[in-house]
Parts: C-alpha cells; sequence; structure tokens
C-alpha cells in the first residue's frame, strides 16, 4: 500500500484537483455557457497563493511603495511570516490563500462576466479564450508573477504529495455536493432552463444575465481556490500553468465525462488524467512488443487527441447521462 | 521608421490573413470552428520541407530520412497544399461527416476538432521531432538578394525577399479565391449553402460535395499559410500553428465570422497593430490581439464586416 502511495500519490492528488477544475467548467455550461475561462482563473488562484506564501509581494530591498500601499504590503507580511526552513506551511494560512484567491476571482469574475455572458455561444467561448490568453501574457511579464521563470519554492503544509488529500478530498466532496445540490434547488433549475431555452425561461420570469453571472462567478471561485490548492501541491507556479490547452483538456473532461450531470465532469476528470499514466502504464506489460511499448510511450498523446475526437462520435451525451440515474433508481422524481 | 513597421505589418498580416481564410471558410459553411485548422497548417509546412528532399533531424520515427527526390521549392508548395488539403478532406470524413449526419451539438464539434488537433501535433512530434527545420536560404527565389530596400539609405524601409513573397502570394490567393466564389457556378453554389444548406439541397446543391470542397480549400490555404510562416520564420516545431490558431481566432472575430474579406480586413489590422506595438512592450504585444478580440466581442460582436447577429425565436 505504501508503495501504491508513494508511485501514484502524486496522481491522485492531481486527479482529484482535475475533477474540481471540471466541475468549475460544468457550473456555466449548467446555464449553457460555453466558457473556457477555468484555467485563467485557477492560474490567477495559483498566483495569489505563489505571492503570498513566497512573499514576492515584498518590495525589493532599499526600494519602498508609495505610502498607503507600503504599509499595506507590511501588514501582509506579518500575517504571511517567513516559513522558516524545514518548517511545514501552516495549513490554515492555506485555507486562508485559498478563501483570498476565491473572493479575487469572483470578484473578477462579476468584472469580466457582466459585460462578456451577453454574448452567445462561441462568441463567448472566444471572450474567455481571450482572457485565459490575456491573463498568461499579463504574468509572463510581471515582475510580481515572477516573469517567465514564475515563482518556484512554494513552501509546503506537508511532507509528502499524498497528504494534500486532507484538503483537496474534502474540498472535491463540498462542490460536488453543492453542485449537487444546485441541480435540484430553485436557482440550479434556473439555470437548466436558461440552457434549454433562453428566450423561454426570460419569458417566465427568470433573470437571464443574473443567473449566468451567477453561474461564471461560482465557477471562478471554485477555480481561484483550486488554483491555490494547486500551486501549493506543484511546488512551482508559472505562465504555463493556465493555458489555451488546458482549457481544452478541462473542456474535454465535462464534455466526455458528460455535460448534463454533475458526476460527469469527475469522472471524465478521473478518467483522462488517468489516461496517459495508464498507458505508460501498459507500455510496461511484459510481452508485448517493442514498437508497441515504445509508442504507448511516445505517443500517448497521439490515442488522447483520438480518443477525445472519436469519443464524440460513440459517447456524444458522454459517458455518464441523466438516464443512467432514472434506470438504475427508478424513482428520481420528474427530473 | 513607420513605413518599416507597417511593411513587417503588412507581411505578417498577410498570413494572418489566409490562414484566417481557412477559418472562415469552414464557419460560413459549417457555422463551427475547426480547431484542427492550425494543425493543418503545421502539417502543411512539414509537406513541403519533406517534398523538397530535406533530411529529418535525429528525433522521432523518421530521423535522418529523406525523400530520395526533392522538388523544388514552389512545386512543393503546391503539393504539400494540396496533400494538406487532402487531409482536411479525410478529417471531414471520418469526424466531421459522421458528427453531422447525427446532428451534433457544435460544442460536440468543437471539442472533436480540438482532440484532432491534439493527435495531428503529436503525430508530427512522434514522427519528426520537436526541431526546428528551416527550408534553405534562397528556396524560392535563387539568385535573389536576401532583402531589398524600397527606402533612400538615409531612410531605408528595408523588405527581406521572404516578406515580399509572403505578400505577393497571399494576395494572389485572395484573387482566384474571390473570384472563384464570387464568380463560378461552384462558388454561387457554395454562398447558397452558407446561406441555408437544407434549402440549397432541396434546390439540387449537392451539400456533401461543397462541403467536402471547403474542407479541401480550407486546408489549401492553411498549407500554404504554414509554408509561407516557415519560409519567414522557420518550422519551429509542431506547435508551430498553434498560437497562430488562436491570432487566428482574434482575426475572424475581429474582422467578422464568417466574412472573407473579414478575415482579410482583421488579418492585416491586426498584423500592422502588433507591428507598431513600440519596443518597450514588445514583450505585451501577444496580448494585444486578444485585447482587440475581447473589447470586438464586448463592443461589436458581429465585427467589422459581418453580419450582424439575429436571433431567431
Amino acid at each position: 500500500m505504501n508503495d501504491f502511495i508513494n508511485t501514484y500519490g502524486f496522481l491522485i492528488i492531481s486527479l482529484v484537483l482535475q475533477a474540481i477544475l471540471a466541475l468549475s467548467m460544468y457550473l456555466p455550461l449548467m446555464a449553457g455557457q460555453l466558457s473556457l475561462a477555468t484555467p485563467g482563473f485557477y492560474a490567477i488562484g495559483g498566483y495569489v497563493a505563489a505571492i503570498l506564501s513566497v512573499r514576492t509581494f515584498l518590495p525589493a530591498s532599499g526600494t519602498t511603495f508609495p505610502e498607503p500601499l507600503q504599509s499595506f504590503v507590511l501588514w501582509l507580511g506579518t500575517v504571511f511570516p517567513a516559513t522558516p526552513q524545514g518548517q511545514a506551511f501552516p495549513v490554515s494560512l492555506l485555507l486562508v490563500e485559498m478563501l483570498i484567491a476565491g473572493v479575487l476571482c469572483g470578484l473578477l469574475a462579476i468584472i469580466v462576466g457582466l459585460p462578456a455572458l451577453r454574448l452567445r455561444g462561441i462568441y463567448l467561448a472566444l471572450a474567455t479564450i481571450a482572457f485565459v490568453e490575456i491573463v498568461r501574457v499579463v504574468s509572463l511579464n510581471l515582475p510580481i508573477t515572477g516573469g517567465s521563470i514564475g515563482i518556484f519554492g512554494i513552501p509546503q503544509p506537508y511532507p509528502t504529495k499524498f497528504e494534500f488529500a486532507w484538503i483537496a478530498v474534502p474540498f472535491l466532496v463540498i462542490v460536488a455536493l453543492f453542485v449537487y445540490r444546485l441541480e435540484r434547488v430553485r436557482v440550479g433549475r434556473a439555470l437548466v432552463s436558461l440552457r434549454e431555452d433562453e428566450l423561454a425561461a426570460a419569458a417566465m420570469g427568470i433573470n437571464p444575465t443574473y443567473h449566468k453571472v451567477l453561474a461564471f462567478t461560482l465557477g471562478a471561485v471554485i477555480a481561484g481556490a483550486c488554483g491555490a490548492l494547486s500551486a501549493h501541491f506543484i511546488n512551482t507556479w508559472n505562465a504555463r500553468q493556465g493555458t489555451f490547452d488546458a482549457s481544452i483538456l478541462i473542456l474535454a473532461y465535462v464534455i466526455i465525462g458528460g455535460s448534463r450531470t454533475w458526476l460527469g465532469p469527475i469522472v471524465g476528470a478521473f478518467l483522462l488524467t488517468a489516461l496517459p499514466e495508464v498507458l505508460r502504464g501498459a507500455a510496461d506489460v511484459q510481452g508485448i512488443p517493442t514498437f508497441l511499448a515504445q509508442f504507448l510511450k511516445d505517443g500517448r498523446l497521439i490515442i488522447f487527441g483520438l480518443l477525445i475526437a472519436f469519443s464524440t462520435l460513440f459517447f456524444p451525451q458522454g459517458l455518464i447521462t441523466p438516464n443512467l440515474f432514472k434506470r438504475r433508481g427508478g424513482s428520481e422524481g420528474e427530473r | 521608421m513607420l513605413a518599416q513597421q507597417l511593411a513587417n505589418g503588412l507581411a505578417i498580416g498577410s498570413v494572418y490573413a489566409i490562414f484566417a481564410l481557412g477559418y472562415t471558410l469552414i464557419f460560413s459553411i459549417l457555422g463551427i470552428i475547426n480547431f484542427a485548422h492550425g494543425a493543418i497548417f503545421t502539417l502543411g509546412a512539414y509537406f513541403t520541407y519533406t517534398l523538397m528532399g530535406l533530411q529529418f533531424g535525429f528525433n522521432g520515427l523518421l530521423a535522418q530520412q529523406k525523400l530520395p527526390f526533392g522538388l523544388p521549392f514552389w512545386v512543393a508548395l503546391l503539393v504539400g497544399a494540396v496533400i494538406a488539403g487532402l487531409f482536411g478532406v479525410f478529417l471531414e470524413r471520418i469526424i466531421f461527416r459522421p458528427l453531422r449526419a447525427r446532428g451534433a451539438d457544435p460544442l460536440l464539434t468543437l471539442v472533436a476538432s480540438l482532440g484532432l488537433a491534439v493527435a495531428i501535433v503529436n503525430i508530427i512530434q512522434y514522427l519528426v521531432g520537436a526541431e526546428t527545420y528551416s527550408y534553405p536560404s534562397g528556396a524560392a527565389l535563387p539568385g535573389a538578394p536576401a532583402s531589398v530596400n524600397f527606402g533612400t539609405t538615409e531612410a531605408p524601409v528595408i523588405i527581406r525577399t521572404a516578406q515580399l513573397i509572403i505578400i505577393a502570394v497571399a494576395v494572389l490567393i485572395l484573387i482566384v479565391l474571390t473570384f472563384f466564389i464570387n464568380r463560378t457556378k461552384t462558388g454561387r453554389a457554395l454562398r447558397a449553402v452558407s446561406e441555408d444548406a437544407t434549402t440549397s439541397s432541396l434546390l439540387g446543391i449537392n451539400t456533401n460535395q461543397l462541403i467536402r470542397l471547403t474542407f479541401f480549400l480550407s486546408g489549401f490555404v492553411g498549407g500554404v499559410a504554414g509554408t509561407l510562416v516557415g519560409l519567414n520564420v522557420g518550422i519551429t516545431g509542431p506547435y508551430l500553428g498553434i498560437s497562430f490558431g488562436l491570432k487566428g481566432l482574434a482575426v475572424i472575430v475581429l474582422g467578422g465570422l464568417g466574412s472573407i474579406p473579414g478575415a482579410v480586413v482583421g488579418g492585416l489590422l491586426i498584423g500592422i497593430v502588433e507591428a507598431l506595438v513600440p519596443a518597450s512592450l514588445v514583450s505585451y504585444r501577444d496580448a494585444l490581439a486578444f485585447a482587440i478580440l475581447f473589447i470586438v466581442l464586448l463592443v461589436r460582436p458581429q465585427g467589422l464586416l459581418g453580419r450582424p447577429l439575429i436571433q431567431k425565436v
């Protein structure tokens, strides 16, 4: 068991974190809004945690900021003291960082979302891709985010990676429960009605803008908090963490897992994150021809891409569909 | 100085323009954005390189391999672009047509094209590695000087021959394509399909065949654009098309989704604006296209030359 955890601990926590991100993209999609902004908020959340815990916000020795900012920065320095060598980063501070990251991303999401969510379909997707790219280029250039090198040596709250499960797993459970409940209360049903037919929903007295921005903001809060946790987990944070590639990947989790229920994105994230590792493992199986083993090792992203492309043909609804529950449970109500 | 930057902007802008044409052709017919277009663009550059009989590097399955023959640059460009076009048709056959037959959600088609892009980029990497390749200097016009000075010796406006070729080829493609779409019978049928596919099929237009043609044209111009960029800056690896793919999105939205003149205007505008970024802010240049994209979407979502979006009940 210990061997297993040593080998796959990192992967298991990655699965959980990716599942959280998938749910954060699922939320706007629930309201029919294809938003690819999740990696942007994830990156910002990670930078918040990295900046606060590595204390890159402190001015270089000798320079000072203009006054109100200077006292604020010094105060922030007392709230987030330097972690001495060999000591663990306090978990309470990590939770505070997640909270700050979530709130900041939520506020930013309202600012970005209010104008952007007037757009529909592919236009909204393009606007959110633009948002992700702008965040990436800006973080590549700011001194506080470490430029192209990024921020490294982010202090660790736990001695091993697997122990991040103490935070990541409850976080996923809370988010999943939240989305599960959301699908069954008034606000959630309003979101679904917007997905099915926005005009009809608006005619029934549902405020489209309010609900769309709400879903977008909730997704951003989750992505931001997840980024803050990931920054500690990965140990370094740079502009490669929130890119267009990540947008594609997370969208693939949701679409392949199933974009109609809360379970779909989680299953999709688990499957697709584990897949490259599974293929790598398959290459080590005794007795398969060398060229095949080589292909499984070096060409696993080819298989990955083809799987995404062809699963849209064979599982257009995703792997997990609401009907799955109906058949098994029998009495899900009139969903 | 200004003239120099305008010239640079014009060269890169014309590549953006013909690259974006590939997006726009498919969008105008199918209403989807084909993210595999960036990968086809990359493929085109590699096809030309292969057909010229040049050797691959040390990595990948095809390490140190080369064709037994070598075509001249222009023939290789043309054949490479045709193969890229046929590859586009192949993708249409295996993914996009089945999806269309099932009446799939545009979102699903988008994801499928993203998956294809990931697969193609990694197939390239698997075959020839991630090394940088470049066409031999003077491949396009043997004996021509590397650059031409259009200004005076005091105020030089130096344009590299590669840039001149890019502009010339881009203009040629635009003229031919515009003529084809506006003046020929097939072009008219193409416009009819983009207007309303169902009605035009009722009128006896073979919709499937035209969609195949669109994918061919899109792949063809994508392949040409890839080779031109390879000529200008070299083939910088399998990910060459990804950054262009994203910029291309900004271009087509700025010009108006599905509008061919829009793609041209958008491409030139973004190329020139990027070239005019002052040196001190040059590291922010890549964000500029996306900032423009974001603002255009908010202020004028139909783009500069697109038709206004009408919401049908």
